[in-house]
């Protein structure tokens, strides 16, 4: 750890910046007047694979964010096209370096700091030398420690503040929650008391998704709720419209009707786990081809029952496969069109 | 020069997204930490909290507010005034029970399982009073609203002498139900406050700007404070058209848990919460003279309202308009029921007073042994009837002669019960369908970046019509750029303002000014080359550039050009871009505007047991230019499904004791599936019209949905001999009635 | 949904000890019970997953088929030992549902499904048979889909399953085991009439577990059919459902099996009907009379009076292709 300026503290009225670098206009810290903001110090960061985890995390937050690295400034909107503010410039260093000064961050150090709308300082998380992990990762522990939840999974309150923002967060992260580390094959009674959470493994598009859920947890909601996958759509909840059918096994179940924890065990393939990289099913071909939706709501959960119903391979003439989709609504009325890219994909399934 | 894209049956350019499971819908935008809100409904239709008891609730697991009356943080602006076609919302600011399943509290959780449980948990006490829930309970209350959707109450000519002259009269009252929307995707908001008077709303919506508007009003903010994001929306058709009460409540169960907050409504509360087209009863006289000219026209209707907002299903509309007729007398009124406020669904007015009008169109045809297609042929309105003036285009003659033709309506037998085909009777039906054009102000922005690719933007909605998909058609042709180099975004308030995706006009008024923006664009690049020295085409005629593939070039010496990268490049901005507001075109006022078709339908009935299988169903529309007819095939197709489930399924019912709804759910609301829908057959008639806008779009989101109703009943009769007047058609209407004992 | 204890045994005993006390649920394919505990209609206060059990198979069993009482409804009816020697079965079971719903239904499952009547799942409202001594608010109700057969004052519920209409017709019989205890009962005193009592709706104990399903041989394979009428051409409840069977001699019918479903409060069989056609030739007269005969003393109510001609005709309509004539 580097030395430590005046440290900014919780409570403390948040420095107000503005910075210039060569650009003719500057950013500063006024343009989030009103409204929570985060001014964090990341020295490597650029653009990345972790920008739509930082956009959730802001969401949650209500904020907008400061992105101050070696590479520029960044200001950050959750739903606006990330572009780069002020280009690095020895200018912009030194107005860097002061700033971090102010703020108690070293010429080296990485930081955060989250100040709210009244402008003061909610979350200051002490400098570390570097943050090699997630951006993303700092901006969930500051919005838990916010909240006052429980820090993720693996992770205690005082593990979080001695490793949070320094490397090798991310490892923890992802293999902290482990443990059981065998298969489901279950030969004994599992049992979860009401109100409890259950630790469950689901085989979700070949891949094992480790979760801790309330055993109440739907199969749909896990995969929407708990592991971001949403392509797998709600309708109505109660088996009803077919907007959430899976894989099971290879057979069209409706994931609504299914408990996760139930759901162990099994192969489930969900609308994510279709395509091959790049190479769309061909039935995702077909239904760009023959427009065999509108809105799109209830697409996954046809296409999904028309890979069942291919790889099944019993319905076959238009009517046949009429009444075995008869599952899957479509409130806009493309069923003539999914009809025919059923029909034209099966020759190529 | 490039074939143009518009006209093209290009594949959505949101497909691949739509495909994979990839785009996101309100409920679905990542949101750390977000907390679920879940209404609790009233168990009354009418009446008084007396107590409410929120306590097991809120000492439930995981629970982080109960918001209720008592709780809720008031906002006089959920009372406070409101536009024509806003909808009075209900958001816990006072004791007052209006309809049942009325929202009385909202529990806010850590996870979805613990708020939805910890919701059931909430009891309250009512001082209930008593309901009336259909319009038939309270007919004499019946009354004509004031209100700006109108005209309610028409007349021209003489009726009373129309009729007494009239060889061939009918006289009859045709019903139709409620029926809901039922979009695929719940109503959902996801609701992030930033401070203490900034709100941004993931709303699933068909129009941003009005739930901005209205949500900035109700709660007293800056409308610029409020953003309303909605890139994708799961369907709507009407019941996303203005913002209900979960909106409000999303909003308030954010701010009193300082949470980022999801709310989706369930599939039992979309039948109460978000609008339903209301019940009409419809009484219609026509009069014709012996070679089947109508001499007298009578439509009175009379629809279903809640006790404290107007809503008004304008079955009249067309009747003005659809066949010349020099004496006719229309009008609308309400009946206030203890219910939720009815809203516009898909074709609204249209589709249910088309059943009526079509029906008896038929019905008249028989009495007087004309053929139906003939009648309507015979009193086909060449100009507008209502207003005298002449259509900006209208070709109903030439549907009707292709739909005929295709279904092989010269073979109908006139009399019913003719074709048999073993177990099943079979009959042929016609109707005619019509929607009116609109085209409101839209905005649009065109920016060129530095890549020399465009972005264009306009605040309209993507609801499923291809949105996406033609408003990059119509920009790719206005820039001269190839499709994979314009990004068209949508779906946020803080993009130019685009009216709401409703009423067909989204690609006849933004259409035209996304056109207007780009070609405005297009000139901006063609003077900053002509004015730079560094240009190859410094110092040309403006008139003497034109553009291909992202490039400027001299029309005398295609080889001087100056690609648009280039352009931006020398300017020393990051991009070049327009801004433009687009009117209404103004020659529209001089004509009336509208799409037009013709439906037939073939039908086999089991008489025994009630059973119908639609054979075919064949639709002829013309609706101006078809900016893509991949697209517009599917909107065909999904407006003619439309029609089928108003038809055969669709029927909203309510407790008569109670005034509560019974069909709660997708299993008792019947929508058409998979095996109710043939192959649908759908001939795009082609329409030049210079008139209605820059592109001669009339827009055609509605226009098969009308007309399906009464043709798919008409076919009954020619097939049973049976009259249908009281939708939906179902199995026990159709059993040939017992022999009596 | 109430929180509820989660179990997963791992065979029959530990389910069956598992089950044992008040308030605990089986789960087997989840589309009844999932879909009304999240409705808290039903509230298990333990949900003993039957998913670990092996209980699929699907095999001979003397003249006979047996039928594990977790095998899915899309499996069963697609099994070549059904398709050929009970296709009313199979006919039965492709009439119900979705694809989806077939795929994760048991046969255990569809024995035990609860009924469809919209007032049952609307806990705002009184039932008796969700909340017994309520009242009923289907009575004087929104009738259309309810029960002219089997009704009582207390509740006009219909009973759902298509399958389990089928299972009338052929003679099934539910195995069950309850600690050290089997028992087999006839499908026809499985399910029990509404009476006083709706909210029991079959002579299962709690924690009596379902192994199977036994059919016994049947002649009927050549002349059987369930015909479904609904109001939509797929994924919809019965408006009035018949399963029939003739076994036809010597141009004679010599036995006969006739079960209605859609239009009464359990899988209703009518030996009434099966009367009047044995010893009959197959002819349109004849059903019709069976078909009169099958409905006695019916109880319409406001909306669904159409169903007695209805279950009537569906009838004959079941006998008519079971027979085999155009």
């Amino acid at each position: 750890m580097s030395s430590m300026t005046t440290p900014i503290a919780v409570g403390m009225v948040a420095p107000s910046f503005a910075l210039h670098g060569d650009a003719r206009r500057a950013l500063s810290s006024s343009e989030a007047r009103g409204r929570p903001w985060v001014l964090a110090f990341v020295r490597r960061w650029s653009p990345g694979a972790d920008t739509e985890a930082i956009r959730a995390e802001l969401r949650g937050l209500g904020a907008i964010l400061f992105i101050v690295s070696d590479a520029g400034v960044w200001s950050f909107r959750p739903d606006d096209d990330l572009e780069l503010s002020i280009a690095p410039s020895r200018q912009l260093r030194r107005e860097i370096a002061a700033l971090g000064a102010r703020c108690g961050v070293g010429t080296r150090d990485d930081g955060v700091l989250v100040v709210d709308d009244a402008g003061i300082v909610r979350f200051a998380h002490a400098p570390s030398s570097e943050l090699t992990s997630s951006l993303a990762d700092a901006l969930d522990a500051a919005g838990r420690e916010l909240l006052g939840l429980p820090t993720r999974p693996g992770i205690t309150r005082r593990d979080w503040a001695v490793m949070s923002l320094v490397a090798g967060f991310g490892l923890v992260l992802f293999h902290g929650c482990g443990g059981r580390g065998t298969e489901p094959a279950a030969p004994t009674t599992v049992v979860a008391k009401p109100g409890t959470e259950i630790e469950v493994v689901l085989r979700i598009n070949g891949q094992d998704r480790r979760l801790k859920i309330d055993p109440r947890t739907s199969l749909l909601d896990a995969l929407r709720e708990h592991l971001a996958l949403t392509g797998t759509r709600k309708g109505c909840d109660h088996g009803q419209c077919g907007a959430c059918t899976v894989l099971r096994d290879g057979h069209a179940v409706n994931a609504c009707l299914t408990l996760a924890v139930a759901a162990e065990g099994a192969e489930i393939t969900t609308i994510e786990g279709l395509a091959r990289g790049d190479r769309l099913h061909p039935l995702q071909a077909a239904f760009i081809e023959h427009d065999a939706f509108q809105c799109g709501y209830c697409t996954s959960g046809q296409i999904m029952s028309a890979v069942a119903l291919l790889r099944e391979g019993r319905s076959k003439t238009d009517d046949e496969v009429r009444q075995q989709m008869s599952g899957n609504i479509c409130r806009c009325g493309a069923y003539p069109n999914i009809i025919a890219a059923i029909q034209a994909a099966r020759k190529e399934v | 020069m490039k074939s143009p894209l518009v006209g093209t049956a290009i594949d959505r350019v949101d497909g691949k997204k739509k495909v994979t499971g990839a785009q996101t819908y309100a409920a679905e935008v990542q949101v750390a930490n977000v907390a679920h809100a879940v209404i609790v409904g009233s168990t009354i239709g009418r009446g008084k909290i007396k107590a409410i008891d929120a306590r097991a609730a809120e000492a439930a697991p995981g629970v982080i507010a109960v918001v209720t009356h008592h709780n809720a943080p008031q906002f006089p602006g959920v009372t406070g005034q409101h536009e024509g076609n806003d909808r009075v919302v209900q958001g816990l600011q006072d004791d007052i029970v209006l309809y049942h399943d009325q929202p009385i509290a909202v529990v806010v959780a850590d996870t979805l399982e613990r708020a939805q449980h910890a919701a059931t948990l909430v009891t309250a006490e009512y001082e209930a009073a008593s309901t009336v829930a259909d319009v038939e309970a309270d007919l004499p209350a019946a009354f004509v609203p004031e209100t700006p959707r109108g005209p309610l109450q028409t007349s021209r000519g003489d009726v009373a002498a129309g009729l007494a002259a009239a060889t061939h009269k009918i006289d009859t009252t045709y019903r139709t139900p409620v029926e809901t929307h039922n979009p695929m995707e719940p109503h959902a908001t996801t609701a992030v406050w930033q401070g203490a008077d900034r709100l941004t709303l993931y709303d699933s919506t068909q129009a941003i700007s009005n739930v901005r508007r209205r949500l900035s009003g109700m709660l007293g903010l800056a409308p610029e404070n409020v953003r309303v994001i909605n890139h994708f929306c799961g369907g709507g058709f009407g019941s996303k058209g203005a913002p209900w009460s979960h909106v409000l409540l999303a909003a308030i169960a954010a701010k009193a848990s300082g949470r980022a907050v999801k709310l989706a409504c369930t599939r039992p509360q979309l039948q109460s919460l978000v609008g339903h087209r209301p019940k009409t009863v419809q009484k219609i006289e026509l009069g014709a003279d012996a070679r089947g000219r109508l001499t007298a026209i009578r439509h009175d209707v009379v629809s279903e309202t809640s006790r404290y907002d107007l809503f008004v299903e304008s079955c009249t509309a067309v009747t003005r308009m659809l066949y010349a007729c020099p004496n006719l007398a229309t009008v609308q009124r309400i009946v206030r029921l203890d219910v939720p406020t009815p809203t516009f669904t898909r074709a609204p007015g249209e589709s249910t007073g088309t059943f009526a009008l079509e029906s008896a169109l038929d019905e008249l045809a028989h009495a007087a042994g004309i053929d139906p297609l003939e009648l309507r042929r015979k009193n086909h309105a060449d100009h507008d009837p209502e207003t005298g003036k002449p259509w900006s285009s209208k070709s109903l003659l030439e549907c009707y002669r292709r739909a005929a033709e295709a279904i092989d309506w010269s073979r109908r037998p006139a009399k019913p019960r003719t074709v048999r085909d073993g177990r099943w009777l079979v009959g042929l039906g016609i109707a005619t369908t019509t929607r009116p054009s609109r085209q409101l102000p839209s905005s649009a922005r065109a920016r060129v970046l530095a890549d020399g690719r465009a972005v264009v933007q306009a605040g309209t909605q993507e609801i499923g019509t291809g949105t996406y998909t033609v408003m990059t058609q119509i920009a790719c042709d206005a820039l001269a750029l190839p499709l994979g180099d314009v990004r068209f975004e949508l779906g946020d308030t803080a993009l130019p303002e685009a009216p709401p995706s409703v009423g067909s006009f989204t690609a006849a008024s933004t259409g035209p000014a996304v056109h207007n923006a780009c070609v405005a664009l297009r000139k901006k690049l063609i003077d900053q080359a002509i004015g730079d020295p560094a240009s190859p085409l410094h110092g040309l005629a403006a008139d003497a550039i034109d553009a291909e593939d992202g490039a400027l070039f001299a029309k005398a010496d295609r080889k001087r050009r100056d690609g648009y990268a280039a352009i931006v490049g020398r300017s020393q901005q990051p991009e070049i871009s327009v801004e433009l507001h687009t009117e209404a075109h103004k020659d529209r006022d001089n004509f009336s505007v509208g799409g037009f078709g013709a439906v037939f339908a073939r039908v086999r009935i089991d008489e025994e047991l009630g059973e119908l299988r639609l054979d075919r169903l064949v639709g002829a529309f013309a609706a101006g230019r078809i900016l893509n007819p991949k697209t517009a095939r599917s909107q065909l197709i999904g407006g003619m499904v439309w029609g089928i489930g108003q038809a055969l399924h669709e029927h909203s019912v309510r407790d008569a004791r109670t005034a509560r709804m019974v069909t709660r759910d997708l299993a008792d609301y019947h929508v058409p599936v998979h095996a109710d829908v043939p192959d649908l057959e759908v001939l795009l008639v082609p329409e030049d019209d210079p008139h209605v806008n820059e592109l001669g779009v009339k827009g055609l989101g509605e226009l098969s949905t009308p007309g399906v109703a009464a043709a798919i009943a008409n076919a009954v009769y020619n097939a049973t001999g049976v009259r249908i007047r009281d939708l939906p058609i179902t199995p026990d209407k159709l059993m040939k009635q017992p022999e009596p004992r | 949904m109430k929180p509820f204890s989660y179990v997963r045994p791992a065979d029959a005993k530990a389910a069956i000890a598992a089950a044992g006390t008040e308030g605990a649920s089986f789960l087997a394919g989840g589309t009844t019970l999932i879909d009304l505990m999240r409705l808290e209609v039903m509230t298990p206060s333990a949900v003993v997953d039957l998913g670990r059990l092996a209980m699929t198979a699907i095999e001979r069993a003397g003249d006979g088929v047996r039928i594990g009482a977790m095998a899915r409804n899309s499996d069963v009816a697609m099994h070549p030992l059904v398709v050929e020697r009970y296709p009313l079965l199979s006919q039965a079971l492709l009439a119900g549902a979705s694809q989806q719903v077939r795929n994760m239904a048991t046969v255990g499952g569809n024995l035990v499904q609860r009924t469809r009547c919209p007032y049952f799942r609307d806990l705002a409202v009184p039932c008796n048979k969700r909340a017994p001594g309520s009242g009923c608010s289907a009575l004087d109700g929104y009738t259309r889909s309810h029960a002219i057969l089997g009704t009582s004052p207390s509740c006009i519920a219909t009973h759902p399953s298509d399958m389990c209409v089928a299972l009338a017709a052929l003679d099934a019989v539910v195995h069950t085991r309850h600690g050290s205890r089997e028992r087999a009962i006839p499908i026809g005193e499985f399910h029990t009439l509404p009476g006083e009592h709706p909210e029991v709706e079959n002579v299962l104990g709690q924690g009596e577990l379902i192994t199977h399903v036994e059919l016994p041989a049947s002649p009927f394979a050549a002349h059987a059919r369930y015909v479904k009428v609904r109001d939509r051409a797929a994924f919809a409840f019965a408006l009035a459902a018949a399963a029939v069977g003739l076994d036809i001699a010597d141009g004679r019918i010599r036995g006969a099996r006739v079960a209605l479903g859609g239009v009464a409060t359990k899988p209703w069989r009518s030996a009434e009907a099966e009367q009047a056609l044995v010893g009959q030739p197959p002819a349109r007269a004849t059903f019709e009379r069976a078909a009169a005969a099958a409905i006695v003393d019916p109880k319409p109510r406001r909306d669904n009076a159409f169903k007695v001609a209805l279950a009537q005709r569906t009838i004959v309509r079941a006998l008519e292709l079971a027979w085999g004539s155009p």
